[in-house]
């Protein structure tokens, strides 16, 4: 294996290690937050939204 | 008004998604200085681009491994004094380990192929490797057993434990190429010894050091919050569970 060869699989592998985990651990939190249906965000019905006056 | 699932604030907040930004920005920063600023060796060639993150890995690695341990012994000792029963500590703990695992394994492997091209063999059972080797195990066995089922604190208190016996490795694995004769080089970069490197490959790598840092700091956090969800979940599941039996009896009764 030559040493370009060689540099180019340490830095593509470890990088796709690092990656690879990353995306795990975000899905993972996503997955689980869904689940508990933590990090909801307050939305309006589109009903009441639009029947709403505009000042109040 | 209706609470709809965000997927996007699960385990996210401002501060981590500038930090994230941050850890991608300084990655590609990385790959440009060690890639393509810095030279190449004379004696190693193109090989010492290895350097940049071999090093800066096995650092991360220790890194984490000693707030493993810092955070296992005040888990241990201090959890008393905490509303939280030492939860925190535990979950820091176990957060730093996975990703002193995943840094060390990077380690490895980069450490493998660089041995191929200056030693011509990608393992020898030298002092070194076989105790970084060694490190690596024995901490995807403390993993292995924060994953056993159990009560959190007495799982948490085995797990304690075993992060403090696996740390005894971490200056061995350091001082192994003083202590013992092997096949790889003293370090790089000591505390109150003349760096090996100078120049471009020295600001290289140190930034390296910072670039990783910033990424395990990153994927620590995340991983904490997860937990946190973990534990969540399992304490959630609990709750339906003695719910479903306490209804099962009431209906017997």
């Amino acid at each position: 294996m030559s040493e370009v060869t060689t540099v180019a699989t340490g830095w593509g592998l470890s990088f796709v290690v690092v990656a690879t985990y990353a995306l795990w651990v975000v899905g993972r939190g996503k997955t689980i937050g869904r689940e508990l249906g933590i990090g909801g965000r307050e939305k309006l019905e589109p009903e009441s939204d639009s029947s709403k006056p505009a000042d109040s | 008004m209706t609470q709809v699932p965000d997927s996007r604030h699960m385990t996210a907040t401002t501060a981590t998604r500038v930090l994230g930004t941050v850890a991608l920005v300084a990655v590609v920063l990385m790959g440009l200085l060690g890639l393509v600023v810095s030279p190449a060796d004379v004696v190693q060639g193109q090989a010492v681009r290895m350097l940049y993150l071999h090093v800066p890995s096995i650092w991360i690695a220790y890194g984490a491994f000693v707030l493993t341990s810092f955070s296992s012994a005040l888990f241990l000792f201090r959890s008393r004094h905490r509303h939280d029963g030492g939860r925190h500590h535990d979950r820091l703990a176990g957060s730093a380990a996975e990703v002193g695992v995943v840094f060390a394994g990077v380690t490895l492997v980069t450490g493998m192929l660089w041995g191929r091209v200056t030693w011509g063999t990608y393992w020898q059972w030298d002092a070194r490797l076989t105790t970084t080797v060694l490190l690596f195990v024995t901490y995807l066995g403390y993993l292995a057993l924060r994953r056993l089922p159990a009560d959190p604190v007495i799982r948490g208190r085995r797990a304690a434990v075993m992060a403090l016996i696996s740390f005894v490795n971490v200056p061995i694995v350091h001082f192994s190429v003083d202590w013992w004769r092997t096949l790889h080089q003293k370090a790089s970069l000591s505390v109150g010894r003349r760096p090996e490197i100078t120049g471009e490959m020295y600001w290289t790598l140190l930034y390296s050091t910072l670039a990783v840092t910033i990424v395990a700091s990153w994927l620590i956090v995340h991983r904490y919050r997860v937990i946190r969800l973990e534990e969540l979940r399992d304490e959630e599941a609990l709750e339906a569970l003695i719910a479903s039996r306490l209804r099962e009896d009431e209906a017997q009764a």
